[in-house]
């Protein structure tokens, strides 16, 4: 219903749309090609649930590909997708012991594409890392610092709400707060990032 | 304070991909599944129908091959049959006969036809069609050529390298020797001449050896020269010498002489694929050959062939002088059909 109010966007609306972070575009997206992953988890021993995973993971790299204004796509964005999922997938599968997939599409075969793809997808493997690094080093970090962070960098609130909700007499010492928990998840996540 | 900046980034690299999970789960949870199952469900891609074609041709695979070998076989082993075919074919056509059509030269003839006797102006009407050369092998006018140059004739004429033109009567033929035995006697015009001045040398001769011929190649008579080559003719008849000399198409029936000026074959023909490559029947058949004339034929007289060489102690230029009145012209008439 979604799309019929709305017009069908090409890839390129889709990308710009991503970027600036809409909604619409987003979600027409998501349901373009998610069809497509979930034939191709489905056909090669996947579950409905591996595809969502498989396909959100890749819409993930391409969103920070566009939010890092790094996107460059030497193919259609329906094979890159695939092939970004494609190799998502391989890579779970060789988890298992398993190093075929049967292809439902032509993936990327030209150097110059494959080489972007590898870059794209080693770039998001690091980044994966970082992330969950990210987790772990905020995990161990402990309240109240945890969520003040997250207060302040995920859910971007200001500093006069942080004071108010962690009860700081002001914004100042709210701040001294925040430098100090900081100072402490850097040394926790560099600890481990850096090895 | 480059740490403080990279963990901050760090820390906002990881509260995007944060919420942009949130944003796909809320996504993921809005979306209609069952659409999407069904959707997968009949995903036609490029693939899946060359898919359908990967699957024909594994199960026809091995009919498939054996069709392709056998088409292959046939392809190849039957133009290697016609190639065998034309490669023998083609050989049979490497030997030419050295007859000549005379309808090429047709003007040329009218013109040296027009000449004394009269004669010349009565065959002018009807040229002739074939022909060769020939030699009188006794002065009383018993004449040899080739058989393919009188082969079914309607008429026979032979005429000198004086312009004479004599009428002769086929007396034998010999089809495997491809020789001709004709008589010029039949013609009261012929008046018998002196004893030819060569002889004929049955022996075989001797490879290298220094030969010469005549012959009517065009209207004038054409000296030829070269040595034997071969003890054998065209694939390996022993019955001919293969020569290593120039001759063409009119060339055939003429003497072939050695350096005494013995007569050791006739020319009968060339290989057409290779330059300088004739072949001329042994004058020992033709020897044979005269034995096998029925005696009617020759109404009674034997043919007496002259033993002594007149020309064995002339120089080259003296023997072409005295035997070029006894090597002829062959014009031949057929029926056209």
């Amino acid at each position: 219903m979604k799309e019929s109010k709305h017009p069908v966007l090409t890839d390129e609306e889709l990308l710009m749309g991503l970027a600036s972070g809409s909604d619409d575009a987003l979600g027409q997206l998501y349901r373009r090609y998610f069809p497509m992953v979930l034939h191709l988890v489905m056909t090669n021993t996947g579950t409905e649930d591996d595809a969502k995973d498989i396909y959100q993971e890749a819409l993930i790299v391409l969103y920070e590909k566009v939010r890092s204004g790094s996107l460059e796509l030497h193919c259609q964005l329906k094979t890159y997708l695939y092939s970004v999922s494609r190799r998502l997938w391989l890579k779970q599968l060789a988890q298992r012991s398993r190093f075929m997939v049967r292809d439902i599409e032509s993936p990327v075969s030209d150097d110059v594409a494959l080489d972007h793809l590898s870059d794209d997808l080693s770039v998001h493997e690091e980044r994966d890392r970082q992330f969950d690094l990210m987790a772990d080093s905020l995990d161990r970090l402990g309240e109240p610092c945890r969520t003040l962070l997250e207060d302040f960098y995920i859910q971007h609130m200001s500093m006069q709400d942080i004071t108010e909700k962690f009860g700081y007499t002001n914004a100042d010492n709210a701040k001294t707060q925040k430098y100090k928990c900081l100072m402490r998840l850097k040394r926790l996540f560099f600890s481990e990032y850096k090895q | 304070m480059d740490e403080e900046r990279d963990i901050e980034n760090a820390l906002h690299a990881y509260g995007e991909r944060i919420r942009f999970k949130q944003r796909l789960a809320k996504i993921h949870a809005a979306t209609d599944m069952s659409a999407m199952r069904q959707a997968a469900d009949s995903y036609q891609s490029s693939l899946e129908s060359s898919g359908q074609v990967r699957g024909l041709w594994k199960t026809y695979r091995t009919t498939l091959a054996v069709a392709a070998s056998a088409a292959i076989i046939t392809t190849f082993g039957s133009i290697f049959l016609y190639r065998s075919y034309q490669q023998s074919h083609k050989q049979e056509q490497q030997y030419s006969q050295l007859s000549k059509e005379i309808q090429a030269v047709k003007s040329s003839q009218r013109k040296l036809w027009s000449d004394l006797n009269g004669r010349g102006r009565a065959l002018s009407l009807n040229p002739g069609q074939v022909a060769g050369t020939g030699f009188l092998i006794t002065g009383d006018g018993y004449f040899v050529t080739n058989n393919h140059i009188v082969h079914e004739a309607d008429s026979v004429y032979v005429q000198s390298n004086k312009g004479e033109v004599y009428k002769a009567r086929v007396v034998y033929t010999d089809q495997s020797h491809d020789l001709a035995f004709l008589q010029l006697c039949d013609d009261s015009a012929f008046r018998p001449m002196p004893t030819v001045p060569y002889s004929f040398d049955a022996r075989s001769s001797d490879l290298g050896e220094r030969v010469y011929t005549l012959g009517y190649p065009r209207e004038e008579i054409v000296y030829g020269e070269g040595y034997l080559s071969s003890g054998t003719g065209y694939r390996g008849d022993s019955t001919a010498y293969q020569v290593a000399i120039g001759v063409n198409p009119g060339n055939s029936g003429g003497p072939l002489l050695n350096e005494k000026g013995a007569i050791i074959g006739i020319i009968s023909g060339k290989q057409t694929t290779s330059e300088g490559v004739s072949f001329a029947v042994k004058t020992n058949y033709l020897l044979e050959s005269l034995n096998n004339i029925p005696a009617d034929s020759l109404k009674g007289q034997p043919i007496r062939l002259n033993r002594k060489n007149a020309l064995a102690n002339l120089p080259r230029k003296q023997q072409i002088k005295r035997m070029q009145d006894y090597v002829y012209q062959v014009k031949v008439f057929k029926h056209k059909e």
